[in-house]
């Protein structure tokens, strides 16, 4: 498909567990486009955080291929797959997972200090981040220090430090108050307004409801797959 | 990388300062022992070495191979001296015997009468293997002069110049013998002496005289100054062809056997308690660094996620573990050296260890062996937390996080 960012095709990905395997993804094929805003709903275990890290590229499908503009990703050694998600992928997380030991300054500038920026592109960036993420004021605040709404504003500035093409969402507000939430999705809906692709899987209703195209899934299908 | 890598250990370390504390006191607890076994396993046999070169002398000669002044005497020794002399590879001769006398009758008011003393009779005088630390060494003109001990100087209040009666007691069963009068020459210390011993040193015929002229003609110990040029070896070797009953051992020889009899029992002990120290060395930092990489296994996962690559990561636990390992060893050097006055000081209190003898001898190259020995540790130590961190499933570690 012309103009794609990663495209999944007929991806499978089985589990073995004590019990049996587990089919997370069953079959699935997608495209995500540039500048795309995807929902990703469905029922806890129907295979949504899955298909992120198989998107992501920080998951292996067991049957099917991945292409991240045009590279078979499941072909790419363990590095070049680290270096395309410091480069080009985004990732959101539930809890945050901001090093506890680093400023919000220093979490930001990491992945472009390890991508190789230097130091006065790192400064200019991070700054601009914060600025964008409004908590410029915060920068030299340790997560401990700030709340969760914060920690997840500081976790998506982290995200966009290296001007990613794709940013993935895996329940950005679970951990979040109404109030925070909505802020944080007000956030994503600018970074889409600004060019980046937004994938977010949600449990939530509102959430899912900001996205161009909704995927609805169900034991490790898409279901449905609606452009709004 | 190893720029990002060291700062980024370093700002996980001192932002974590209760670990990270809690690690440097363990490790300088330990690296601390460990320096010290190091020091211990070599300290005697390299003090023993100091103290058998400080006499001057490198080759001894004795009649068998029983420890010296508990075997039989060599007989006819003065024509032997004069033999063993004229080797080309020797360069001066110290006759020696050793008896027994006791204080017939101090100059000062001490109630010492009747004290064992040691007695060693040396000829010919200047060569002695004593250092004299007040008044001359025995004069080579005239008999009834003695050189003494510190302990002695002290005990009988003796200065240079004050007089010191002294009846044999050579060997069991022997008359009592006539007193003689020595004047004290000079204040001495003597290499072999411990902390408690009394000892006299004085011209061979003094002995003779002092024990009724039974000493005769003989020698407990010949002790020998090779050519330095030609060296110890060469000079055992000549000696032992112009007789090849005796029993003629270098300095090098004497420390071989110590080293490997009487002094084995410490290397032993110092190579278990290393052993042991190690292991718990490398223990408390694995546990550490484990147990600090099992509470994070989301953050790296996350980390991981974000673009950091396998060996980044991996990188990161390393250099952790150097810095604990660093600081805590570095500083257990001082800490270790402190310990080790206190303990030498402990164990040179045991009877019988002459006062020039440690037990814990500093050698630079301990210090190389020490930091390989802490190194290995903290590679060690790592392995594991490292291999936790390079073959983390970042997909399944993040699952586990969230529903956890």
């Amino acid at each position: 498909m012309i103009g794609t960012i990663v495209e999944a095709r007929q991806v499978s990905r089985i589990f073995r567990m004590p019990a049996g395997p587990v089919v997370a993804l069953n079959d699935v094929s997608i495209a995500i486009a540039p500048g795309e805003y995807v929902g990703v709903v469905g029922p806890s275990g129907c295979g949504k955080s899955t298909l992120l890290h198989v998107l992501g590229c920080v998951d292996i499908p067991t049957a099917g291929e991945v292409r991240f503009r045009d590279l078979d990703v499941g072909s790419l050694p363990d590095a070049e797959r680290s270096r395309l998600r410091l480069r080009e992928i985004g990732f959101i997380f539930q809890r945050f997972f901001l090093l506890p030991m680093l400023t919000a300054w220093e979490n930001v500038e990491l992945p472009q200090a390890e991508a190789g920026a230097d130091r006065a592109g790192r400064q200019a960036r991070t700054r601009e981040l914060l600025e964008y993420v409004g908590l410029a004021n915060r920068a030299n605040h340790r997560p401990s220090e700030l709340s969760g709404g914060e920690m997840q504003r500081v976790a998506i500035a982290r995200a966009l430090a290296n001007r990613p093409q794709l940013l993935l969402a895996d329940e950005p507000t679970g951990e979040l108050d109404q109030a925070t939430g909505e802020q944080i999705v007000a956030l994503l809906d600018r970074l889409h307004a600004d060019g980046t692709a937004v994938v977010v899987v949600t449990h939530d209703p509102a959430v899912a409801g900001r996205a161009a195209r909704l995927l609805k899934m169900r034991d490790g299908r898409i279901v449905e797959d609606s452009a709004r | 990388m190893i720029r990002r890598v060291v700062r980024f250990a370093w700002l996980a370390s001192v932002r974590q300062p209760a670990r990270t504390a809690l690690g440097i006191l363990g490790v300088i607890a330990i690296g601390a022992l460990l320096f010290d076994m190091l020091l211990l396993s070599h300290g005697l046999v390299l003090s023993f070495r100091d103290l058998l070169n400080r006499s001057g002398f490198d080759v001894r000669v004795l009649a068998t191979d029983a420890r010296p002044f508990a075997g039989p005497s060599i007989e006819h020794a003065g024509d032997l001296v004069r033999r063993i002399e004229a080797l080309p590879e020797v360069e001066a001769v110290l006759q020696v015997r050793v008896r027994q006398a006791e204080i017939a009758e101090a100059v000062s008011d001490s109630r010492n009468d009747g004290e064992s003393i040691e007695f060693i009779g040396t000829d010919p005088p200047g060569r002695a293997v004593w250092t004299i630390l007040e008044g001359r060494d025995l004069p080579s003109a005239n008999g009834g002069a003695l050189v003494v001990n510190r302990n002695l100087a002290r005990q009988l209040k003796l200065t240079v110049g004050s007089t010191l009666r002294l009846r044999g007691a050579c060997s069991a069963g022997s008359a009592v013998l006539p007193p003689v009068t020595f004047t004290i020459a000079g204040i001495a210390e003597f290499p072999f002496d411990d902390a408690t011993a009394t000892t006299v040193a004085g011209r061979l015929e003094d002995l003779q005289r002092l024990c009724g002229g039974e000493t005769g003609d003989g020698a407990d110990i010949l002790m020998v100054r090779s050519r330095q040029d030609l060296g110890a070896a060469a000079a055992a070797a000549a000696i032992k062809r112009t007789d090849a009953g005796l029993h003629v051992v270098t300095n090098q020889d004497l420390l071989e056997r110590f080293s490997r009899v009487e002094f084995s029992y410490f290397r032993q002990i110092s190579f278990v308690l290393a052993a042991v120290t190690l292991f718990f060395g490398f223990l408390l930092i694995a546990v550490l660094l484990t147990a600090s990489v099992n509470q994070r296994l989301g953050e790296v996962a996350a980390l991981r996620a974000v673009g950091l690559s396998r060996t980044r990561v991996v990188a990161g636990v390393l250099c952790e573990s150097v810095l604990i390992v660093g600081a805590g060893g570095g500083l257990a050097v001082p800490a270790g050296l402190a310990l080790s006055i206190w303990l030498d000081r402990i164990l040179r209190e045991l009877p019988g260890i002459p006062v020039s003898v440690h037990f814990f001898v500093f050698e630079p190259r301990m210090l190389l062996s020490y930091g390989l020995l802490v190194g290995a540790s903290a590679l060690g130590a790592a392995l594991y937390p490292m291999w936790i961190i390079g073959t983390l499933p970042i997909a399944a570690t993040l699952r586990r996080e969230v529903i956890s």
